[in-house]
């Protein structure tokens, strides 16, 4: 590993004083549980000649707003997200994906920030000795190659599945993010905060490497709201998904009124299913509504050699999140 | 003077062995003080890491070390091709570069600092790949003017066809068992100190033949020496590790090259890379049935897929009766490819035999309206297997259960749950072995033999055995094992450590035991042969009365009694059965299969520690769950990159993939000798999670594993 600086800022300027304006392999990038962040290190993707290390700023909590909103800390560990009592009780989607992370360890140490930003996971990305697209080069290896855990919507010229639960959850629940960079304070809706590889192939959010992410604001759920987060590993145990869903729904007796649904781990955002959300609203709430709205979620996949099964898996998983639902 | 041969005794008598015994290193292995090869630790000892060609086929162009041996803490960078060599498969021949430092982080960035120049070729990874027309000649042997060889053609078609002309029922499936790996959790590798003083190079090697690595390593040194191979601990090796392999050679020459210790153990993804596997198979297996059930005609057409190896299959039929003199033909070849060898794996070619095997009988079972347990029962010979496999269906649950002659389908939720059965056989091996048991004047005792434990359980029956027949308890006796200066002993593979080695202990106590009769019947005037060792004290066995303390009786030694024991066959005993059944919930809208229960019913001969068998039997039930759910190694064919170089794609079961196991050992069988547990019980498991498959839903798993992908392909189709 390239030897680096280990920075510790004691504000959030600081930090954003610390980052680079440019995108580059060899940039100083921000740290907080590292749990990615190493990992794209160890396998020489990124090498970063400074890590910024924001776990000194006080970013860590979970409160809830006067409106009823929850704001998250971007150093809240997954595991503080999952442990949370407020979250149980008035967020039970957000507490499914935190609890679904990785294991034990790694939702210990790894937090919300970091989740959200964690780079791909295709086997050709992590390799040290590919270079694709998303790594300055001219090829996806997937397309044409071991497309197993690749991409059915999205996909090209690059065709990763995005690795993040939380993410799926959050724009599921119309959560923003809130950034400080050198320009002041934003704020981004989180389904306007990932971008397609048609649009950038180095970065996979609209974040700017000297842009820092703050804290995650949820709006308060609508009465009579239901929500889950289905994550469907290969292996039950510590695995990333296949495919998941995060659905909303609020009912009129047994009428669907409103509908959210947002798919994970089958494109490279968070994406969200307004067709599947669509042939849910108005319809009962009955198996074959959850039928429908599976054929209506995977009418425009388009699955490479390997991948065709999510096209099954995603009909199967949406059936089963609204079924817990009932 | 002997006065008995040795023998296990009726199992009544029994004090110490035939029961639960705790793992004697159980505590130092729990925390963590046990120390493995990996993690020797010796002063001045470098880390070396090795560089792998990313390609299986490749050209070397230049190697250029330079920029590695330039930073610090680099002791050692040398290239092991030179321009113009070629690589020829991934695996060992991709090895280009070794590079040495102080630490594991430094030999990691000299690693990267190294700039090799390949120019690659056609990959040829993929079965396909190397039977198509003009494909390059991959296959190692010379002269070799096609990647298909080793045809291995038996039986007689016109007959066969005849036989088959007169079933009731024929099934016929093409079986696809991708290349899986034996995952060791320790992976390959050593820890060479150069040759000191009194001319020993010590070497701590992660072995399965300690015994035996000291002369295959001895063409490594070139200054020669007295090689000592240790291995107090060891991590696992399932038949990849009985060589010293390319990185031994490569320790071996860093080593005399810096005249310093030298570390060098495989990262993961060199284990995945250049570590062995279990070959894959494609088997076209046809099989017919009389109406009773009884299999009547065989036909299978099968390629194994070992790499540049050979890769493993047994010839038909697979453990089932085929009635009739020749109603059974086959054709077998294997397909080679510019990847990895295959090597011996637990069973070699047996989970993969019966993969087809235990899925066509099954089938057959549902084409005739028959139970498929009655279905085996018919065309098992042994009545070991049938009541095993009664047993066995007891346990699961299989009387109670609503599907025995058709299978289920997922009810109104898309759920199902189906049972399903696989048998095994092996014939454990027994052989030369040898051990010192040494009794010292203090009462203390040894028991050494050069065996090695992967992991059994082996050391606790070294010293266990020489308890039961001392009157000992085990924590009395010193278990010595894993150096190669110990009295030899075999090399672990096919089962045979405890039949070679367990006989050879016993010998060994028995004659400990006839020397210090000798002394006791100056003092209790019995001839050797009239005593009775139990509790600690040895008894005259017509006046018990007439005894004398264990202390007392090592009061009479003036120096150790050393007593030396070889294998004796008439303890050993090389014939075991089994059974098993699995129980398992298939989500029809995931394809999601959870393996809910297993049972193994399993004969053994004496159980000399009954924990540890269920454990050995409890890991091959694990592995073959874990085989059948999820292993498989995948290359990109493009380019010939080994995308599962790493426990994130090669997934391998964990604690959730865990069922409730039921581990029976079959006590009918009394027969008074002992034989190893390695391999017969990961031999039917994926088989009879198969068929539990196919019992609850109706559909046929014919491509392993069973993940999502497969299980969700077979009920819908591909897209």
């Amino acid at each position: 590993m390239r030897p680096f600086d280990h920075r510790t800022p004691t504000s959030i300027d600081e930090a954003i004083a610390a980052l680079p304006a440019e995108r580059s392999r060899t940039g100083a990038q921000v740290i907080a549980g590292g749990q990615d962040l190493l990992t794209v290190m160890k396998d020489r993707i990124d090498e970063p000649e400074a890590l910024v290390d924001i776990g000194g700023l006080g970013l860590a909590r979970i409160d809830e707003a006067k409106s009823g909103d929850l704001v998250i800390g971007a150093t809240t560990t997954i595991q503080a997200i999952a442990d949370s009592e407020v979250i149980a009780k008035r967020f039970p989607a957000l507490r499914e994906a935190a609890r679904s992370v990785a294991s034990p360890q790694i939702r210990s140490q790894g937090t919300l920030g970091g989740n959200l930003n964690q780079r791909p996971r295709c086997p050709y990305y992590r390799h040290p000795d590919v270079t694709c697209f998303k790594k300055g080069g001219n090829v996806c290896l997937a397309e044409f190659g071991f497309s197993k855990y690749a991409a059915i919507f999205g996909g090209g010229p690059s065709y990763f599945s995005h690795p993040s639960d939380m993410a799926t959850a959050l724009v599921a629940a119309g959560a923003s993010v809130d950034v400080s960079g050198p320009e002041g304070d934003d704020t981004i809706p989180l389904d306007a905060y990932y971008v397609l590889p048609d649009a950038a192939l180095d970065t996979e959010t609209v974040l700017a490497p000297n842009q820092v992410v703050r804290s995650v604001v949820v709006p308060a759920p609508t009465a009579g709201e239901r929500s889950t987060y289905l994550k469907f590993k290969e292996r039950a145990s510590y695995d990333f998904a296949l495919a998941a869903v995060a659905v909303t729904v609020n009912l009129d007796g047994d009428t669907i009124v409103s509908a959210r649904v947002v798919l994970g781990g089958v494109a490279p955002t968070p994406w969200p299913s307004l067709e599947a959300a669509a042939a849910l609203v108005g319809r009962p709430m009955s198996p074959e509504t959850w039928k429908a709205a599976g054929e209506a979620a995977v009418a425009d996949a388009v699955p490479l050699d390997h991948n065709g099964y999510k096209v099954h898996l995603v009909k199967g998983v949406l059936y089963r999140a609204l079924e817990s639902l009932a | 003077m002997s006065a008995a041969d040795p023998s296990w005794g009726p199992r009544e008598d029994l004090d110490v062995l035939d029961r639960d015994i705790p793992r004697v290193d159980g505590a130092v292995k729990a925390t963590g003080r046990a120390v493995y090869t990996h993690d020797v630790r010796v002063p001045g000892m470098l880390w070396a890491r090795l560089l792998l060609c990313p390609f299986p086929r490749a050209t070397v162009e230049s190697i250029d070390v330079a920029p590695a041996e330039a930073l610090p803490g680099v002791a050692y960078a040398a290239a092991l091709k030179e321009p113009g060599d070629e690589v020829r498969y991934s695996g060992e021949d991709g090895v280009l570069a070794v590079v040495a430092a102080e630490t594991p982080e430094q030999a990691e960035d000299a690693l990267a600092a190294i700039i090799a120049d390949v120019e690659r070729a056609e990959p040829v990874v993929s079965p396909e790949q190397a039977k198509a027309d003009g494909a390059p000649i991959v296959n190692r042997r010379p002269g070799a003017t096609s990647n298909v060889d080793r045809r291995n053609e038996s039986g007689d078609e016109a007959a066969v066809e005849a036989a088959f002309a007169g079933a009731a029922a024929i099934v016929e499936r093409t079986y696809e068992i991708p290349v899986q790996h034996h995952v060791c959790l320790e992976t390959h590798g050593h820890v060479v100190e150069p040759i000191d003083e009194d001319g020993e190079v010590l070497v701590h090697a992660s072995t399965q033949a300690v015994s035996g690595l000291p002369r295959a390593l001895a063409g490594a040194f070139e200054r020669g020496g007295r090689i000592r191979v240790v291995t107090p601990h060891m991590g696992g090796g399932f038949g990849s590790k009985f060589g010293p392999g390319r990185e031994g050679a490569v320790c071996a020459q860093v080593a005399e090259a810096t005249g310093r210790p030298v570390h060098l153990m495989l990262t993961r993804a060199d284990e995945f890379a250049m570590a062995g596997n279990r070959s894959g198979s494609k088997q076209t297996l046809k099989l017919g049935a009389s109406d009773d059930g009884g299999l009547v005609a065989l036909r299978l057409d099968a390629e194994r897929y070992g790499g540049v190896g050979g890769g493993a299959l047994p010839r038909p039929p697979y453990i089932y009766r085929v009635e009739g003199e020749a109603s059974v033909m086959s054709r077998i070849a294997s397909v080679h490819t510019a990847t990895d060898s295959s090597r011996a794996m637990r069973a070699p070619g047996h989970p993969q035999a019966s993969f087809a095997m235990e899925s066509a009988v099954d089938e057959l079972a549902y084409e005739l309206g028959m139970d498929p347990v009655d279905i085996r029962v018919r065309n098992l010979e042994s009545p070991v297997h049938h009541r095993q496999l009664e047993r066995a269906a007891e346990e699961i649950g299989w009387y109670d259960h609503p599907h025995h002659i058709e299978p289920g389908t997922p009810d109104e939720t898309g759920r199902a749950v189906g049972i399903g059965f696989g048998v095994s056989v092996w014939s454990p091996g027994g052989r030369g072995s040898t051990c010192d048991v040494t009794v010292h004047p203090d009462g203390s005792v040894v028991s050494a033999t050069a065996t090695q434990d992967l992991g059994t359980g082996a050391r606790t029956y070294v010293a266990a055995i020489v308890a039961e027949e001392l009157g000992l308890t085990v924590d009395q006796v010193t278990p010595r094992i894993g150096d190669s200066s110990l009295p030899p002993s075999v090399a672990s593979g096919g089962s045979v450590t405890t039949g070679s080695s367990a006989p050879a202990i016993k010998d060994a106590a028995h004659r400990a035991r006839e020397a210090l009769e000798e002394r006791v019947s100056t003092v209790l005037e019995a001839p050797v042969g009239g005593y009775v060792w139990k509790g600690g004290r040895v008894m005259v066995r017509d006046d018990p009365d007439r005894s004398l303390a264990w202390i007392e009786v090592c009061a009479l030694l003036r120096e150790p009694l050393v007593a030396r024991g070889q294998f004796q066959a008439s303890l050993y005993e090389g014939n075991v059965h089994g059974a098993q059944a699995a129980k398992v919930e298939v989500d029809a809208m995931t394809g999601r299969v959870r393996v809910v229960k297993m049972v193994a019913v399993q004969d053994q001969g004496l159980p000399l520690n009954r924990l540890a068998l269920r454990s050995q039997i409890n890991g091959g039930m694990i592995q073959a769950l874990s085989f059948g759910l999820l292993e498989q190694r995948s290359f990109d064919e493009q380019y010939g990159y080994l995308v599962s170089d790493n426990l994130d794609v090669y997934r391998i079961a964990g604690a959730q993939e865990m069922p409730e196991f039921v581990t029976i050992i079959d006590d009918e069988d009394q027969r008074p000798a002992v034989g190893g547990m390695a391999e017969a019980p990961v031999i039917p498991g994926h088989s009879a999670i198969a068929n539990a498959i196919y019992n609850a839903c109706g559909v046929r798993l014919t491509r392993m594993p069973f993940t999502p992908a497969n299980v969700l392909e077979a009920l819908y189709g591909k897209v």
